[in-house]
């Protein structure tokens, strides 16, 4: 037994040597990634993230809308073509929002009720809110008061559409509170200690009337699409809608994923490659600049090649071998100007990404003047022309945001007028019904956002069903339906896309059921 | 008795060299086991005459003999040695027969155990066994050697990787593989394929969890326990050899070489079939007919490449023949007091793939001194290894580009890109892809690891029954690596001329260095004493382990100076990234073993481990477990004496083991949300930081595993002519640390939690038959045979029920799906009716797609067989080994690719035409709901670039692609020749010769149904568990052989 007593005794001396055990283990602390963050930090990189995430719903846009087709020497394009969609079909529409939105939701959280940071708390919501409701028009319902919980709720609950549309409405109107607040501080408290946005602010540099001019568009934009469905307050702040474009630019460069994502998409890489070209322009917008529906001087400076004998289109779902491959240096890029300060849409590398254009702006308040009771004054065809000047002007900028001689937006605005001057789509006054005016208006529009915003005109024409195509037709100038679509439409195009599958795995309880990319609807769409 | 002894041992040296005369003279002589204990009463003949003597207390004994004959010397316990006379003065080692009652077992710690003692299953494999056929790997030589251990090669190339995986997948996601033991140090898997095979003295294979205990939970997967060879006292030899191994290709997709390039998209030509096309790489065209035919655009100055429209297949001459050199070298010495033992290695290998290189170097030196009398004594352990690697980063991508080529171009004639303008990247024919042969000399990388893996170890016995051990181990690796690809500027013409594919290449190079330290302390008391008829094995300590990495990449693109590949020749802003962790775990235990009359063992363990990963309160957790050994034939009378049975032990264990499975290296830092920088951020002096998309949960802790085993090992007749072993496990895992998805919309994409639970049962058994050994003949069969049942129990009720583990972009891969076998093959199918036919559409025969995600089968073996035989005649040895698995079945991620490419056998099982599609039914019209068998609605567009084989109908649904995983394969061939002692005695100085032939992967069978490839191999990382999915991301499954001579001294 003595033997059993050293061996107990042996055992508690081990022992004893991991009492003190606890200093050994706490080295868990992370070296690699920070733990904790600012307003400060996250602003611009939420923003920075946002003009992504534009570039990702334009893609969707543009292939559904009719900006894009398939390009030759390329295969493969299955639902791209078909409608047949699955649930990754455009995914990262959804993904990439809520990823954004989180960092969006992490500001709010993080400066509500704290007037120092109500400029902060007012962006973050306004980014929010126009999220949001790009996620409404993308999937109609969709997870917003059960979201961003965490572990307190891994499976957010599905909120009905339009009550999304009255909460993002009501934000936009709490960010404007917000900022007037901050603004009244700053202005009647000489120990105000309201933090500007300055340089974190790589949408408006601090310029929180700009901030409130986009606030105000974006209540039109939500207004407009459920105009006869839900009713709003249709107010707005003093400053107005938008006068200048809001661009995302945190200082886009030609550099591995710091350049503007739109040109690195569809322009060139950093490294000087050329970017994805097995999609070209679509025949169907073509015919709105080359003169077949419309002559367009601004064909020259979005597209290659544009009125020469290079310049190639291809209706959507023509795959054969007659089809041309898109140029070189891609189709977006006109070879006039230098590709790295270029006029446009891929303005170059450095150039800002667009979030919401005045182009865009003016057109919804043609269209609500058009309509009335949205609170929107003045004369339908003031908007309008403004509207069309205002595309000229930001297609006719160069990408550090000089313009030059050559490239006179006033002239070939005045020019485009004359030129069209017999088409009811150009010339307002010839356009004598209002179906004939809401045509002119959303035509322009989609003609202004093509590769700007487009999956803006994508929602337009679900809502308006313009610009005009005719149904079933197989004449690219005339649909831009897919050749191969498999939609049990009259228009042969899809109604919307499928919610994604990380919704379908992982929320499958919440997520509704049997959505048709043919059938179901956003509430708004009238079809 | 030292000095006698090394006095004894430079005397024999110097006679060796001495002239000796053929006439009757006095030999002296010692007989020693292995262990350098003298063998008393051991048996001394003549051969051929009845002169014998017997030895000594001491092992001694003197004969008069003639120099040059034989003396056969046999003792009870060990096998048979016949020695030639060369010298007065013999030292001779008998090797251990295979003897139940007293082997003993270097097991867990570095413990040594008697087998009797052992209530868990234990398989050794000596080194012979693992260098039989000269695998470079260790891994690769130990496949099919032990049942329950499956050893799956994942990979070609030049150094392959192996997935070591002991009863089966545990943990849903964390890590399933053995624990990997290197002279009682811990240490990473991939130093197993850095070790030198050659110093290998045995790997003792712990099936179950029994070895947690001594090292803590990574043993949860069972431990391979590594020990390398050790000097002996009084026995010098210097061991020389030279390995030549021949490596080929062994295997190919099967591929048509019908129809060359073309396609339905330029047209039908007279006859009805598409049209030729000469820059198309889809192979839809006209069949071939011997006429010659334009490859490719014009080049610049007009000249215009042809070929012969035939289907010849030249891709497999791509692939080299490799060939690999070994070169050993190793020296053996001791004496009374010391032991010592050197070896070099340098392993050369030129692969398959063009221009692909591999060395290592390796050198090792072990030993022991006693230093205080017999109660203090010091071993150490210490090995070096560094390797090369030359290889392109392009192999996927050649090899894909190789399946979708037409098979009338001979890809060879393109190897001269520099000088050929057809093979330049400018005139290569081929728009869409680039020429092999430039990727191979524009995408490379070089890389070097050194590993030092080491311990040293001091024991300190100060009484009889007690002895403290000490240890420290370390394993040290230094990577650095540089990964380019050149740069190339198409002229104007090339980019047009080619339907404007063809787009400029930037150069990109990145530099990368890591280093890690895992460093093991051990500090522990044994004690042993005997009781009356009771016998006592205690050991108590305590363990400390830290892991430590660092590592920094720095890359940059584009490059300003052609073929300059160093970050700082760059435009732009080069990337950088930065990576440091650091783990520690410390454990106390304590293994209790008591022993009756030597036929009954009672064996408990317990371990109380601390981690520094897991959160404050579940950072500690304590697992015990317990073992059952009963000695039948040393118990029961009736089994005594049996003349049949010699020898039965029946035994069984439980166990319970946490292992802690977060992901990320070592499992670090998972416990607090992160931040960073992202969208490009920094842009100049502007930061900006975003919410990383793992949820974190406050709750994590480690995986419980509860294992119970029960088997018998019975031997049948004297000498154990006959040997068998059977076990039968069955383990559940619960509390599976998985990172799941979540909805985005929660803030997040993922959570890492604990759920779900495993289950996996099996069959492990071995027979070994030795019916003849005598002086002339040894011969030896052998079986293992293992059969698993793996399964999901569970995930996490109705919110996950499935995980990808590996999948491709439309989700098709390898799962873990509750209530299947873990894992299981999931993909796109057909609609199909309630017996399994597919459910064309009634007017275009066309099957109809299921978008959901279905099981289409189970990935991992349930049955495996191995089958070896050792026929040893006069010093001529022919050793096999077979192999067996089936049982499940396998995915080919290639086949949507070479589908596409019109490359595929499949596009021409109806020669392009139309068809029925097989085994297929259609709605009745009057009844829907019922189907009536489809005879006659055929498929039109069975032909052409836009028909139904680059369909999505086909190429999508991945149960195209899945076919049964069953293969037979001969895994090792060798023939070796120990070159006879009256040979040698001319030559003095060579003890021993041997000449070997050997081969590996010689042969494989497979079903006609498997159109693909090897099923072992695997498209993920030998780490990750999602295995089942074979395909094109490596160099194709080789074939090895070659010959080894070698020398001792």
């Amino acid at each position: 037994m003595k033997k059993f007593i050293y061996i107990s005794l042996l055992s508690c001396a081990v022992a004893l040597g991991f009492s003190s055990c606890q200093k050994y283990l706490n080295i868990n602390d992370n070296p690699n990634s920070a733990t904790s963050s600012t307003p400060e930090l996250m602003l611009p990189q939420a923003l920075t993230t946002t003009a992504s995430l534009e570039n990702t719903y334009n893609t969707m846009g543009a292939q559904l809308v009719g900006y894009m087709a398939n390009a030759g020497g390329y295969g493969g394009f299955g639902s791209n073509v078909t409608y047949s969609y699955g649930n990754g079909d455009y995914q990262g529409c959804w993904t990439s929002s809520y990823d954004n939105l989180t960092d969006y939701q992490w500001i709010i959280n993080n400066t509500n009720d704290n007037l120092d940071y109500s400029f902060y708390n007012g962006a973050a919501k306004i980014m929010k809110a126009m999220i949001f409701q790009q996620l409404v028009d993308t999937y109609n319902d969709v997870p917003y008061t059960d979201a961003f919980k965490e572990t307190e709720n891994l499976t957010p609950k599905y909120d009905d559409a339009k009550v999304v549309y009255d909460s993002i409405y009501a934000l936009l109107d709490d960010a404007l509170a917000e900022i007037n607040k901050g603004q009244t501080d700053l202005a009647d408290n000489d120990a105000s200690n309201v933090q500007d946005l300055g340089d974190n602010d790589v949408l408006f540099g601090g310029d929180m009337d700009n901030w409130k001019r986009l606030a105000n568009s974006l209540k039109l934009r939500v207004a407009l699409r459920a105009n006869g469905i839900l009713t709003f307050n249709n107010s707005y702040d003093n400053v107005g809608f938008l006068t200048e474009d809001a661009l995302v630019n945190p200082g886009y460069q030609v550099a591995n994923g710091k350049q503007n994502p739109l040109y690195n998409s569809w322009g060139y890489a950093y490294d000087g490659s050329t970017a994805n070209r097995a999609w070209m322009i679509c025949t169907f917008v073509s015919s709105f600049y080359d003169g077949y529906k419309l002559f367009d001087p601004r064909g020259y400076a979005i597209f290659n090649s544009f009125d020469d004998d290079d310049y190639a289109t291809n209706q959507l779902g023509y795959e054969s071998n007659s089809v041309e491959s898109a140029p070189s240096a891609g189709s977006w890029i006109n070879l006039i100007e230098d590709k790295k300060n270029n006029v446009g849409v891929l303005k170059g590398a450095s150039a800002g990404m667009p979030i919401m254009t005045v182009a865009e702006s003016d057109f919804m308040q043609a269209e609500a003047a058009l309509i009335g009771g949205l609170g929107v004054d003045g004369d339908v065809k003031t908007h309008f022309n403004d509207g069309i000047l205002a595309s000229f002007k930001y297609l006719y900028t160069f990408g550090d945001g000089t313009t030059s001689d050559d490239w006179d937006a006033e002239a070939d605005y005045n020019h485009y007028l004359d030129t069209n001057s017999t088409s009811y789509l150009v010339n307002f006054d010839l356009a004598t019904t209002t179906s004939e005016k809401l045509e002119a208006i959303i035509t322009q529009k989609y003609i202004a956002l093509n590769m700007v915003n487009s999956d803006q005109s994508w929602n337009d024409f679900r809502r308006t069903t313009f610009p005009k195509i005719t149904n079933g037709s197989t004449n690219g100038k005339l649909t831009f339906a897919s050749l191969q679509s498999t939609s049990s439409r009259k228009d042969k195009l899809p109604s919307r896309i499928l919610y994604p599958t990380t919704e379908l795995s992982y929320n499958n309880d919440n997520m509704p059921k049997d959505i048709n990319q043919f059938t179901s609807k956003i509430f708004w769409d009238p079809e | 008795m030292r000095q006698k002894l090394l006095l004894f041992f430079c005397f024999g040296l110097f006679l060796i060299s001495s002239r000796t005369f053929a006439q009757k003279t006095n030999v002296e002589g010692t007989v020693q086991n292995q262990q350098g204990e003298a063998i008393p009463s051991a048996s001394v003949k003549i051969k051929g005459t009845s002169n014998g003597v017997l030895t000594d207390d001491d092992g001694k004994f003197k004969i008069t003999a003639e120099m040059g004959n034989t003396l056969l010397i046999t003792s009870v316990g060990y096998q048979d040695m016949s020695v030639v006379i060369n010298s007065k003065h013999l030292a001779i080692v008998l090797i251990a027969a295979n003897n139940q009652l007293t082997d003993v077992v270097v097991t867990a710690g570095g413990i040594t155990r008697k087998k009797i003692e052992l209530g868990a299953a234990q398989t050794i494999v000596a080194g012979e066994q693992i260098t039989q056929a000269k695998s470079v790997n260790i891994a690769g030589g130990l496949q099919d050697k032990v049942a329950g251990l499956q050893i799956q090669g994942t990979t070609g190339g030049v150094n392959p990787n192996y997935r070591i995986i002991l009863r089966g997948n545990r943990s849903l996601t964390g890590n399933n593989e053995a624990l990997i033991v290197l002279d009682n140090v811990i240490v990473p898997n991939e130093v197993l394929g850095n070790l030198n095979p050659e110093d290998v003295a045995s790997i003792n294979v712990l099936q179950g969890a029994g070895a947690a205990a001594i090292y803590g939970s990574k043993a949860s997967n069972g431990a391979i326990i590594v020990t390398t060879k050790k000097g002996r006292a009084g026995n010098t030899a210097i061991k020389v050899s030279q390995t030549e191994t021949i490596e080929s290709v062994a295997y190919f997709p099967k591929m048509q070489t019908k129809y060359g390039q073309g396609g339905s998209a330029y047209g039908y030509d007279e006859n009805g079939y598409p049209t030729f096309s000469n820059i198309e790489n889809q192979s839809y065209g006209p069949p071939f007919d011997g006429s010659t035919v334009d490859l490719g655009e014009p080049l610049e100055d007009g000249s215009q490449q042809t070929i012969t429209y035939t289907g010849n297949d030249s891709r497999k001459d791509f692939w080299d023949k490799g060939l690999t050199s070994q070169t050993d070298f190793s020296l053996t010495s001791g004496d009374a007091v010391s032991t010592f033992y050197m070896s070099g290695q340098y392993a050369s290998v030129k692969g398959t793939t063009p221009k692909d290189k591999f060395n290592r170097a390796s050198l090792r030196i072990n030993g022991s001194r006693k230093i205080y009398q017999d109660k203090v004594q010091a071993t150490y352990s210490l090995g070096f290894t560094q390797n090369n690697y030359d290889i392109t980063t392009q192999t996927a991508d050649i090899y894909n580009n190789m399946l979708n080529m037409p098979s009338d171009v001979d890809i060879t004639r393109y190897a001269n890109w520099q000088t050929d303008p057809f093979a330049n990247p400018n005139g290569y024919y081929n728009p869409w892809y680039l020429n092999p042969y430039w990727e191979l000399d524009n995408y490379r990388q070089h890389s070097r690891n050194s590993y030092l893996v080491g311990n040293v170890q001091v024991t300190y016995k100060p009484l009889q029954w007690l002895e403290f051990t000490a240890r420290q181990g370390i394993t040290h690796r230094n990577y650095s690596d540089k990964t380019w690809n050149g740069s190339f500027t198409y002229s104007e013409y090339a980019k047009t001329i080619s339907s404007n594919s063809k787009s400029d290449i930037s150069a990109a190079v990145s530099d990368g260095e890591f280093y890690s330290t895992n460093l093991l302390s051990d500090l522990f008391f044994q004690s042993k004493f005997k009781a009356n008829d009771f016998s006592f094995n205690i050991l108590g300590g305590g363990q400390w382990n830290q892991d430590e990495y660092k590592g920094i990449n720095v890359s940059a693109s584009p490059l300003v100076v052609p073929d300059l590949y160093n970050v700082s020749n760059l435009v732009g802003i080069p990337g950088a990234s930065e990576g440091n962790y650091k783990a520690r775990t410390m454990g106390f235990y304590g293994d209790f073993r008591v022993g009756y009359k030597e036929w009954l063992f009672l064996h408990m363990t317990g371990r109380n481990d601390w981690t520094s990963i897991l959160p404050v309160n579940t950072r500690s957790f304590f697992y015990p477990s317990a073992d059952v050994s009963f000695i039948a034939t040393s118990a029961l009378d009736f089994l005594k004496n049996s003349n049949v049975i010699h020898f039965l032990k029946i035994r069984g264990g439980v166990s319970k083991v946490g292992e802690v499975n977060l992901p990320g290296t070592y499992g670090t830092y998972q416990l607090q949300r992160t931040y960073s920088q992202q969208a490009g951020f920094p842009y100049g002096d502007l930061p900006g930081f975003g919410l990383d998309n793992r949820i974190v949960s406050d709750q994590l802790k480690p995986e419980m595993t509860r294992q119970y085993e029960l088997g018998f090992d019975l031997n049948f007749f004297p000498r154990d002519i006959i040997t068998t072993s059977f076990t039968y496990y069955h383990s559940t895992t619960a509390d599976q640390t998985v990172s799941t998805g979540v909805s985005y919309a929660s803030g997040g994409s993922s959570y890492l939690t604990n759920v779900g639970k495993t289950m996996s049962q099996g069959i492990e058994t071995e027979l070994k038959v030795n019916p003849i050994r005598n002086e002339d003949w040894d011969v030896s069969f052998g079986l293992n045979y293992t059969y698993l049942d793996n399964k999901v129990i569970d995930i996490d009720g109705d919110l996950i029920n499935q995980i990808a583990l590996a999948s491709y972009s439309d989700g098709s891969g390898s799962y873990a799906k509750a209530g299947y076998a873990f894992p299981v093959i999931m993909g796109l199918d057909y609609y199909r009716d309630d017996e399994g036919h597919v459910i064309v559409d009634a007017e275009t025969g066309l099957p109809t797609k299921n978008p959901t995600l279905q099981v289409l089968g189970n990935a991992v073996a349930k049955h495996r067989l191995g089958l070896d035989f050792n026929v040893n005649f006069k010093g001529i040895t022919l050793a096999g080994l077979f192999e067996y698995r089936g049982g499940y079945d396998m995915y080919f991620g290639g086949g949507n690719t070479y589908d596409w490419a019109g490359t595929g056998i499949r596009t021409t099982i109806f020669n392009r035409g139309r068809f029925v599609f097989p085994n297929s039914v259609y709605e009745d019209p009057n009844n829907p709901g019922t189907y009536i068998k489809n005879t006659n609605i055929t498929i039109t567009d069975g032909n052409g670039n836009s028909g139904y084989w680059t369909d999505d109908l086909n190429r999508t649904v991945s149960s195209n692609y899945v076919t049964s995983g069953a293969f037979w394969k001969l895994r090792e061939l060798s023939l070796s020749y120990d070159v006879p002692q009256s040979f040698l005695r001319k030559s003095r100085a060579i003890k021993k010769m041997t000449i070997s032939l050997q081969g590996r992967n010689l042969f494989i069978w497979l079903p006609k149904t498997n159109l693909y490839t090897d099923p072992e191999y695997s498209e993920v990382s030998s780490t990750s568990n999602g295995v089942g999915i074979t395909g094109i991301s490596s160099a194709p499954p080789s074939r090895y052989y070659g010959g080894t001579i070698s020398f001792t001294f």
